[in-house]
């Protein structure tokens, strides 16, 4: 990353942390083996993986054998998803979630879909948020599967996960929670939540990246079925050789994250208002999403003004923008149409997202560059002529 | 590392565009289509073309594409905008194919142009 780039791009991955570095070098360096093997070596390998576990297990008030290592959200979302509802799939073939979940989760429903599962595609309030009567209304006599994520990765929108975990209990409906922007981010109690499975990755939370894990209850008619196979690591649920250092890597984040939760919320929730107060009073900008939600994000679209010259503009801060990222279709975000926005305006989101080590300066910068890039760019579109 | 979607080129001229503005008394053209919008301004001096500025909103591309067109026909004789160089922008600017259409919008504010100042 060039020096002079100010990165306001956590949302999308955060720097490893220097306590996770240390501990995945001394990791690395001390026990090469794997930790399926018996002998010494690679029992030490399994104590390493079992301290990381207690360590996660701490961070989310579960029992460490609750916890399945993956490669990261996508395939926890995966596992729980596919695997839930196939597990599940003798009871019923209805299944259950929103408009505005990460693509790691739709593409899996509509995978599902194509397996000849029913989905019901439930639609999030203006804001962002789920209400839970939408939410218990979507759901029927033969809906046995459901996934919501906890913290919407565009716009921050936090969700109720208690009263749609406890709809899920009371229709016994498997739930799974996207919590990939949320672990390590926010209080996160699953001894008392009513979630059945909890998708997380490293890397948002100042982990490494390539790691992430999926807590599965441990209650009746709580499984699901592999989707990989060739081994009998994880209880045969997720097969392959477990990466000791990566998952000591996360272990010890978890770690970091326990102990910074509460000052990392109250550092962000003073950058995140010292952002929009600095830009909240140009003509035409919005905040997309509720302005309650996860305070190191900060979504807005500002009319008037073309997307992806404004993210241009925005150099050098390093921000994603509503589109699909993809240069070829710039297709606006199917998170924010679905919130009811324009095309025209979800193309001209912009989403900050903010970290530990961003500064007050930084905030100041990008509120004083945003209202810089949007000046310019109104000034040379023609309407400014008029 | 991704490709960085913008060149050298197209950075320069979106980043300082030297013929962003207005002329007082020039003959002003407007096109608006693709969802791109381009305004040019022009002056014309003994069957030249002596100052050419935009107004445009649209994508990097066709805002760098309209600067690029502002300075490759200023100086020219009117004659010159009969012609437009597609394939020269494509180039230099690296424009992605998908892109086509909008700076073909640029070209219609030229012929647009072209045709208010012959007359």
């Amino acid at each position: 990353m060039a020096a002079q780039m100010i990165y306001l791009d956590y949302a999308a991955s955060t720097p490893v942390d220097s306590r996770v570095l240390d501990r995945m070098r001394e990791v690395a360096e001390k026990n090469c083996a794997n930790p399926s093997s018996t002998h010494a070596a690679g029992r030490e390998a399994q104590a390493l993986i079992a301290t990381a576990a207690t360590q996660l297990g701490n961070l989310l008030s579960v029992d460490p054998a609750t916890l399945v290592w993956t490669s990261g959200a996508t395939e926890s979302d995966n596992l729980a998803i596919a695997g839930g509802a196939r597990y599940r799939a003798h009871r019923g073939k209805h299944i259950v979630t929103m408009k505005t979940e990460h693509k790691a989760v739709t593409d899996v429903f509509e995978t599902l879909a194509r397996e000849g599962f029913d989905v019901t595609w439930v639609d999030a309030e203006p804001d962002g948020r789920l209400n839970p009567a939408t939410f218990a209304a979507a759901l029927r006599d033969d809906t046995q599967f459901a996934s919501i994520m906890f913290v919407n990765n565009e716009t921050g929108v936090i969700q109720d996960i208690e009263a749609l975990g406890q709809i899920c209990r009371e229709h016994d409906v498997l739930f799974h929670v996207d919590g990939a922007q949320a672990v390590g981010k926010l209080p996160i109690d699953l001894g008392r939540l009513p979630v059945d499975l909890l998708s997380l990755t490293g890397h948002k939370f100042y982990g490494p990246k390539g790691i992430g894990a999926l807590y599965i209850a441990d209650r009746a008619g709580c499984h699901v079925e592999p989707i990989l196979f060739g081994g009998g690591q994880q209880r045969r649920l997720r097969p392959g050789t477990l990466p000791t250092s990566l998952v000591s890597g996360l272990g010890m984040a978890a770690d970091v994250a326990a102990a910074s939760i509460a000052s990392d919320l109250e550092h962000l929730r003073g950058l995140r208002q010292i952002l929009w107060e600095g830009i909240r009073d140009i003509e035409g900008v919005m905040l997309n999403g509720d302005p309650d939600g996860f305070p190191g994000i900060l979504n807005v679209s500002v009319e008037d003004i073309e997307g992806e010259s404004l993210l241009l503009a925005l150099e050098p801060l390093l921000v994603a923008t509503g589109s699909a990222c993809n240069s070829k279709t710039q297709e606006p975000s199917y998170v924010l149409r679905a919130l009811g926005l324009s095309d025209a305006q979800a193309q001209s989101a912009i989403r900050f997202s903010m970290g530990r080590p961003t500064t007050r300066g930084e905030v100041e910068f990008a509120a004083r560059h945003y209202r810089s890039a949007v000046a310019r760019l109104r000034d040379l579109a023609p309407q400014a002529a008029a | 590392m991704s490709a960085d979607p913008y060149n050298a080129r197209v950075r320069e001229c979106f980043t300082a565009p030297a013929h962003a503005g207005d002329l007082a008394g020039g003959v002003t053209v407007l096109a608006d289509d693709q969802g791109v919008r381009v305004m040019l301004s022009a002056s014309v001096a003994d069957g030249r073309i002596t100052a050419l500025r935009f107004r445009a909103w649209g994508c990097p591309h066709l805002i760098a594409a309209v600067e690029w067109v502002c300075s490759y026909y200023e100086g020219e004789p009117l004659q010159a905008l009969e012609k437009f160089p597609v394939a020269r922008i494509m180039e230099d600017l690296a424009v992605p194919i998908e892109k086509t259409g909008r700076i073909l919008v640029v070209e219609d504010a030229i012929q647009s142009l072209g045709r208010s100042l012959n007359h």
